[in-house]
């Protein structure tokens, strides 16, 4: 009898944060493989999804993880669930050796390869991340809260390297909350981690805030895709 | 039952809407189909029904609409239509339809540059340019294809159009099908158009609104103005809900600033202000001709219909000779502005005639809006996509041909049913 959570692996955190900014499509199209098409809430403007993770348990011990992402349109067999939302994470740091091996080998996901360091600062209806890399910033941001529900979202996410292409789906359960009511911020430091962007380009201004609390990350399977060549 | 789209989650019916049927999965392109309908059936019954229901009687302050769900024939208080000056149902407009009806029969029957240009689209154009105090006004059928067929006439691959990023869609597809580069300004802020400007080299459009639809808030002309023309930027203005009922004479958001020439291009429609149906642009001479042949969409469109061409310029006259009705239009704005400040309904940053009722609840928007509905008040929720996630609102509209009366009756309609839901304490 097989077991209905084979192959699925948990991350359990505190706190994980999205921001999204708009930035140019010529942006997102230069970072991306030929195939995927980048969501476009405006014409010209793509989506940058700037995320980040405080797991106190993991396969790998406990990390933060910064992940810069673009949107993606999803891509789902007839029938299948459709996700909350498709991404294409093109950069992530970790705060460990350990987490950032195991994301590599198991997800084949991009890697930023020096550990970096991740401040979270919590405040009364916010969060703010400082991510840095030996004293260097990389990206400060800010997220604003709002109603709190709980939630179990499907996510999904492409990966591509020298080995192939593939994909996810990515489940984040926990309490969430979600507002565009633009009142949180980015800044982008021109450093190694962020030198796919023109960060003149990127709003500094999130059109929408995603924070949740005391949830779990479940990746489901991966699964290889033919149909995009690697890069 | 959940649907498929729901399948694996906790999400139901009201955590999908329209963007989450964009894409879809397979080769076949009515792949979408299934799914969308599957949820659209069922979010008709939770409140998409509020949506499209068939009115029987001008959009006049009482009007009678066919409910979505039983069909029942509903008589209520209109607070949603556009007709600000309330002249889309007035006995000379009527007259003079029907004397062009008369005359002319049902339509146009060819394009405005072949076959389908009449005396009195010729008429509507000369009496537009004079009141705007321009050279000349093109006449298009709808006030969707004159921003398209403005913008995608005029500019080319390679070009710039920086636009507010909350334009209308008319104005974000007219500078697709231009094939330009595009980009977008946060909303009503100067120093992000010169942000936006800085890095852009060439031809250069910046398009704004006078009022925009949605919070109807007023655009900061002078400020746009002054960055725009520093980076020599062409400036089109849309006018579609200022048109008619500000400035001194009614030119619009451009006159009340003393900003017509600084302008380059105005934009209006007539479905507004003046009951009507189609738009215009205004400026000069030159324009007029270059558009003439480059404009598309209305190139290959037929020509408005010249019964409504033949209203639009009775409106157009009695927007004139009857500055009273923007008078009255705002003394209605005013009081109904204070009657709902009293109650303490949050309207957002609105200054205009677009008073949004902001109930910021999204999973609760159909709801009131069904028992506004119900309770004889006749109101279009809004919500995401359209506006951003937990800005929903009821977007109401004041006419000059409401009533004090009839205003009361609306504000107290909608207090309560905002009362008894929680809404507002």
């Amino acid at each position: 009898m097989s077991n209905k959570n084979e192959g699925l692996v948990q991350y359990h955190y505190n706190d994980a944060i999205g921001g999204f900014f708009e930035f140019p499509t010529e942006n997102a199209r230069a970072i991306l493989p030929p195939d995927l098409q980048p969501v476009e809430p405006r014409h010209g403007s793509s989506v940058l999804a700037v995320m980040a993770f405080d797991f106190h348990t993991s396969p790998v011990g406990a990390y933060s993880e910064l992940i810069l992402a673009i949107f993606v349109a999803p891509r789902v067999e007839p029938g299948e669930a459709w996700p909350r939302a498709a991404f294409y994470p093109f950069r992530l740091g970790t705060t460990t050796r350990e987490s950032r091996e195991h994301a590599i080998e198991r997800w084949h996901l991009p890697h930023y390869m020096q550990d970096i360091n991740i401040g979270w600062e919590r405040g009364d209806g916010h969060i703010t991340i400082h991510a840095t890399d030996r004293g260097q910033p990389i990206v400060d941001m800010t997220i604003t809260e709002h109603e709190w529900s709980t939630v179990d979202h499907r996510y999904q996410a492409f990966m591509n390297d020298e080995e192939g292409a593939y994909t996810a789906n990515i489940f984040l359960a926990g309490l969430f909350s979600e507002n565009e009511e633009e009142r949180g911020g980015i800044v982008i430091h021109s450093q190694a981690m962020t030198d796919l962007l023109d960060d003149w380009e990127v709003n500094v201004t999130p059109f929408r805030e995603l924070w949740m609390k005391d949830g779990v990350q479940t990746f489901h399977p991966l699964k290889q895709l033919a149909s995009y060549a690697p890069r | 039952m959940a649907t498929r789209v729901e399948a694996q989650t906790s999400m139901s019916v009201s955590d999908y809407d329209y963007s989450s049927f964009f894409y879809s999965s397979s080769d076949d392109p009515f792949a979408i189909l299934d799914p969308y309908s599957e949820w659209y059936t069922r979010a008709l019954r939770t409140g998409y029904y509020l949506f499209q229901q068939p009115m029987s009687t001008p959009p006049e302050s009482r009007i009678e609409v066919t409910e979505g769900l039983h069909h029942e024939h509903i008589k209520l208080l209109n607070l949603a239509s556009y007709n600000y000056l309330g002249l889309s149902n007035r006995p000379e407009v009527i007259e003079a339809a029907k004397a062009a009806l008369d005359q002319y029969g049902l339509g146009a029957a060819g394009s405005p540059l072949l076959s389908g240009m009449m005396d009195i689209h010729v008429q509507l154009e000369e009496a537009l340019a004079k009141f705007k105090k321009k050279e000349a006004a093109m006449v298009f059928p709808t006030g969707y294809s004159t921003n398209v067929g403005m913008i995608s006439g005029l500019m080319r691959p390679g070009d710039w159009i920086i636009a507010d990023q909350n334009a209308h869609a008319s104005i974000v597809d007219g500078a697709i099908l231009s094939k330009a580069n595009v980009r977008f300004f946060r909303h009503n802020n100067p120093a992000d158009l010169e942000k936006k400007l800085k890095q852009t080299t060439g031809k250069k459009l910046v398009a704004i609104e006078g009022v925009y639809s949605m919070d109807g808030d007023v655009c900061p002309l002078p400020e746009l103005v002054e960055v725009a023309k520093r980076y020599g930027a062409r400036i089109l203005l849309d006018e579609a809900h200022s048109a008619f009922i500000y400035g001194d004479n009614g030119r619009g958001v451009a006159e009340m600033y003393d900003l017509e020439d600084e302008v380059d291009i105005h934009i209006g429609t007539f479905s507004k202000a003046l009951g009507g149906q189609g738009g215009y642009v205004a400026g000069s001479r030159k324009l007029y001709y270059y558009l003439k042949g480059f404009a598309r969409a209305r190139v290959f469109s037929c020509a408005l219909a010249p019964v409504v061409s033949a209203g639009v310029l009775k409106s157009l006259e009695l927007a004139q000779r009857e500055p009273e009705l923007r008078e009255r239009l705002w003394k209605n704005v005013r009081y109904i502005r204070q009657r709902l400040e009293e109650e303490g309904v949050d309207v957002g940053g609105s200054t205009s005639q677009i008073i949004p009722i902001m109930v910021r609840n999204d999973r609760r928007i159909f709801e009131l809006g069904h028992k506004l509905f119900r309770a004889g008040l006749y109101l279009q929720p809004v919500i995401y996509p359209a506006v951003a996630k937990h800005r929903s609102r009821f977007r109401v509209s004041i006419s000059a041909s409401h009533t004090c009366e009839q205003l009361d009756e609306g504000v107290q309609i909608l207090v309560r049913v905002l009362r008894e839901e929680g809404i507002l304490v």
